[in-house]
């Protein structure tokens, strides 16, 4: 029994090491985390329009068009750094569906924030709980999704979107 | 030159240490002669790093670390805090403080020599380790290829006072306790009377008093240059140093407490062992760039590895030897429902939960993310609910285990702390019934209250009032829990009764705050030395003549293109006003007002803390 209690802490050591070690040869960068949804088919949601309550909108509504996911917040900064990228979208690739996730937000500051800012998206889903954005695994405000036309996730990013990776990683893709 | 200077003396100090340990296998020494072996090694690491802080203060660009990491517009202060804000230079300060740390033990009279020799082998053996990992992954003397005039600037979030000695100070309590961890695996191998445990209870004291300084620095910094409130966002970094200042924690009592009881002397050997492991392993963490936070420096693969080997070798070699060395059982610990060593017991066991809790929350994501390929980030809500109501019972205990007795059950005058408490629980109720029922602060105001009224009751009922030197030594224990007592209480209403209220602002306007009236006066820009400062300033209460002025705003500097913000904090003795500047839209400005009440409390307690950490070091 005794000895036991003393073997325990090499035990938790060796865990410790061998899950840090893994971690560290498998060259993951603590800043570009894994998705697991990319090529998969996007997640099952439902959710009503900011400015609407009766206005819904559900997954089989952006099949067949390319789509792309936003979640944002009034209160997140880096979501307003990323705000204007949005409308030169927009301008650029009119024919993309521009679908906006209000995250964990109350409406009036989620419609005085577009107001201010200005209204990017086609539409504008009301994610009140957090619920849709847990399906879609986001790991922190702001973060974008590509999706395909055959309602694939092709595209994944993490933080506010900025001109480089627009061209470089998503416009190659649209 | 000086990075040679540097580079040779750092690789001199490693040569002699190896030296040092082979001594013990080959070379036999006088004590006189190992000493001073020691010491010259100590001195020589402290050359190496004073050279990389020459070549910082001269701006030595032709070092490749001081290009990538100074700027000669810097000013002098921060010249010097660079050397350490840095990955390379911030390993060189930690070797340079475990010399330090040897240097003085190898001064320390009373204790055995073979004894001390042992224990400052080994510590050669981790100056060893941690050399090797400078001298191969992270060397800081490395000479710049392209001959340049500027350097690229220092991160301009660590361009900061309060910053530039936080790190210092946290590793003097890191490094400390390697000090500690030699002790006990010297003890373990020797066997020799509890004379070391005096000495480990000095060190680890000292350790600790340095740790608390350091973390209190730290939580300081964030809470007025990040910016966001806050003074605690349980961040890897920040849990990473909780760790060791709990286990620390741990060890102090069972030190002060132990009567010989051979069950507590292998506990106090276990928590030696496991708070320089939580402090490697913080390293580790932090080094490695494993976890995301704001302390992240370049991350590069090949030293998580080299220092996670230093952290399986530290860690392993020292349970290891626990496993094979450990102390022989004889005598049974006298626990009662409620004496001293139980009280010592309970406390210990809810220090090690909440230890293994906030170890289990900062390592989950790694091993979620191992098995599952899933990020996953584990914050506040996590720790808030589980480390605190673990610390609970210890906090109820702590008020009055030191009068408890070593012998039987019975609490002296337990009349009076029973009123007493029946009598602050009313007034908490109604406090809390009439302005702002909040559970957590309810038992936070109960618990902080609770043990300062206890401790002032053990100090007047159980000593006789003197006032000198060996009084204040007596009162020493209750003076801590005071401390603490006083610390809860801060936490408790800065966090829970934290009131945010938000403007959008043109110059000249005049806004409510608290009842008081402000007065946004105008925006002012300046050119700095080595960046543009952007200041709101405000006028407190202008309705009084003796107004004051708040400045609260931004800085940019050019050369990182990096804004930070600078919040305004008016500090009042119970509650903090906290301005910050917002973005400009539309001609006005967003700003933010946060009123945190009794901040100061929580700096108050954290210092009556590390006074007492100071008065235990003295008293035997």
């Amino acid at each position: 029994m005794n000895r036991i209690f003393i073997l325990t802490p090499l035990i938790v050591l060796l865990i410790i090491c061998i899950f840090s070690l893994v971690y560290l040869l498998s060259g993951k960068d603590p800043n570009k985390p894994p998705s697991a949804l990319l090529n998969k088919d996007v997640p099952i949601f439902e959710s009503s329009s900011l400015y609407n309550a009766k206005d819904i909108i559900k997954t089989k509504d952006i099949k067949n068009k390319k789509t792309l996911i936003n979640f944002f917040a009034s209160w997140c900064s880096p979501c307003k750094i990323e705000h204007p990228l949005f409308f030169e979208i927009r301008k650029k690739y009119p024919e993309l569906y521009l679908l906006g996730f209000n995250h964990k937000d109350p409406t009036i500051d989620a419609k005085k924030y577009l107001k201010d800012d200005g209204n990017p998206y086609d539409f504008v889903g009301v994610d009140s709980d957090g619920l849709i954005a847990l399906e879609f695994g986001v790991f922190g405000l702001p973060e974008t999704y590509l999706i395909n036309e055959d309602g694939k996730i092709i595209y994944k990013f993490m933080g506010p979107i900025t001109m480089d990776i627009l061209k470089n990683e998503i416009e190659p893709l649209l | 030159m000086s990075s040679l200077v540097g580079f040779l003396s750092l690789v001199f100090a490693i040569g002699i240490n190896f030296y040092l340990f082979l001594s013990r296998y080959i070379f036999k020494f006088q004590k006189q002669k190992f000493n001073l072996f020691i010491r010259f090694s100590s001195l020589l690491t402290l050359l190496s790093f004073f050279s990389l802080m020459y070549a910082y203060v001269v701006s030595d660009f032709s070092n490749y670390n001081v290009f990538q990491n100074s700027h000669s517009n810097k000013p002098l202060i921060y010249k010097i805090s660079g050397t350490w804000g840095n990955h390379e230079g911030s390993m060189l300060l930690w070797l340079c403080i475990l010399s330090i740390f040897s240097f003085f033990f190898s001064f320390t009279k009373n204790i055995e020599d073979n004894f001390q020799k042992l224990t400052l082998i080994i510590q050669a053996f981790l100056h060893i380790l941690f050399g090797l990992f400078i001298v191969l992954t992270s060397n800081p003397f490395l000479v710049n290829t392209i001959l340049v005039n500027e350097g690229l600037g220092l991160n301009p979030i660590l361009q900061d006072p309060g910053l530039a000695v936080h790190p210092p100070i946290l590793y003097a309590g890191y490094v400390g306790y390697s000090i500690v961890f030699s002790i006990a695996i010297a003890g373990l191998f020797q066997n020799t009377d509890d004379e070391w445990i005096y000495v480990a209870k000095k060190w680890s004291l000292i350790s600790w008093t340095f740790l608390t300084g350091g973390i209190a620095l730290g939580s300081y910094w964030a809470y007025y240059e990040l910016g966001w409130g806050g003074w605690w966002f349980w961040d890897p970094v920040e849990n990473i140093s909780l760790m060791p200042w709990i286990a620390g924690l741990a060890l102090v009592h069972s030190l002060m407490m132990v009567r010989g009881e051979q069950a507590i002397k292998k506990w106090i050997v276990f928590l030696s062992i496991l708070c320089f492991s939580l402090s490697v392993f913080g390293t580790f963490l932090v080094r490695s760039g494993i976890l995301t936070s704001v302390h992240s420096f370049a991350a590069d693969a090949s030293r998580g590895i080299f220092i996670l080997l230093i952290f399986f070798i530290v860690t392993g070699f020292g349970f290891l030897v626990f496993l094979l060395k450990e102390p022989k059982k004889s005598n049974a610990l006298n626990l009662l429902f409620i004496n001293k060593v139980s009280a010592l017991v309970i406390n210990n066991i809810l220090m090690i939960i909440a230890t293994l809790t906030i170890l289990l929350g900062t390592i989950y994501p790694i091993i979620i993310e191992v098995l599952y390929n899933k990020r996953i980030s584990v914050g506040g809500p996590y720790f808030n609910s589980t480390v605190i109501p673990i610390m609970i019972p210890g906090f109820l205990l702590m008020s009055i285990a030191p009068i408890l007795s070593w012998q039987t059950n019975q609490i002296n005058n337990s009349k009076k702390y029973v009123i007493a408490f029946i009598i602050l629980s009313v007034l908490v109720i109604l406090q809390s019934y009439f302005l702002d029922f909040n559970t957590w602060g309810f038992v936070g105001l109960l618990l902080g209250f609770w043990i300062i009224l206890a401790s002032i009751i053990a100090i007047f009922s159980s000593y006789k009032i003197k006032i000198n030197i060996k009084f204040f030594k007596i009162i020493n224990p209750h003076v801590a829990h005071i401390g603490v007592g006083i610390a809860i209480i801060g936490i408790t209403c800065s966090s829970v009764f934290q009131n945010e209220l938000d403007f959008n602002l043109n110059e000249g306007d005049k806004f409510n705050v608290n009842g008081k009236i402000v007065l946004f006066e105008k925006i002012e820009t300046t050119n700095e030395i080595n960046f543009q400062s952007l200041r709101g300033k405000f006028l407190f209460d202008i309705e009084k003549n003796q107004s004051k002025e708040i400045e609260a705003g931004k800085n940019y500097y050019p050369v990182s293109k990096m804004i930070t913000s600078e919040a305004g904090i008016l500090h009042q003795w119970n509650k903090d006003i906290y301005f910050i500047l917002g973005d400009q839209k539309n001609n006005e400005w967003f700003v933010k007002v946060l009123i945190n009440p009794f901040v100061s409390f929580i700096w108050l307690g954290v210092i009556i803390m590390m006074y007492s950490g100071l008065i235990a070091v003295s008293r035997r």
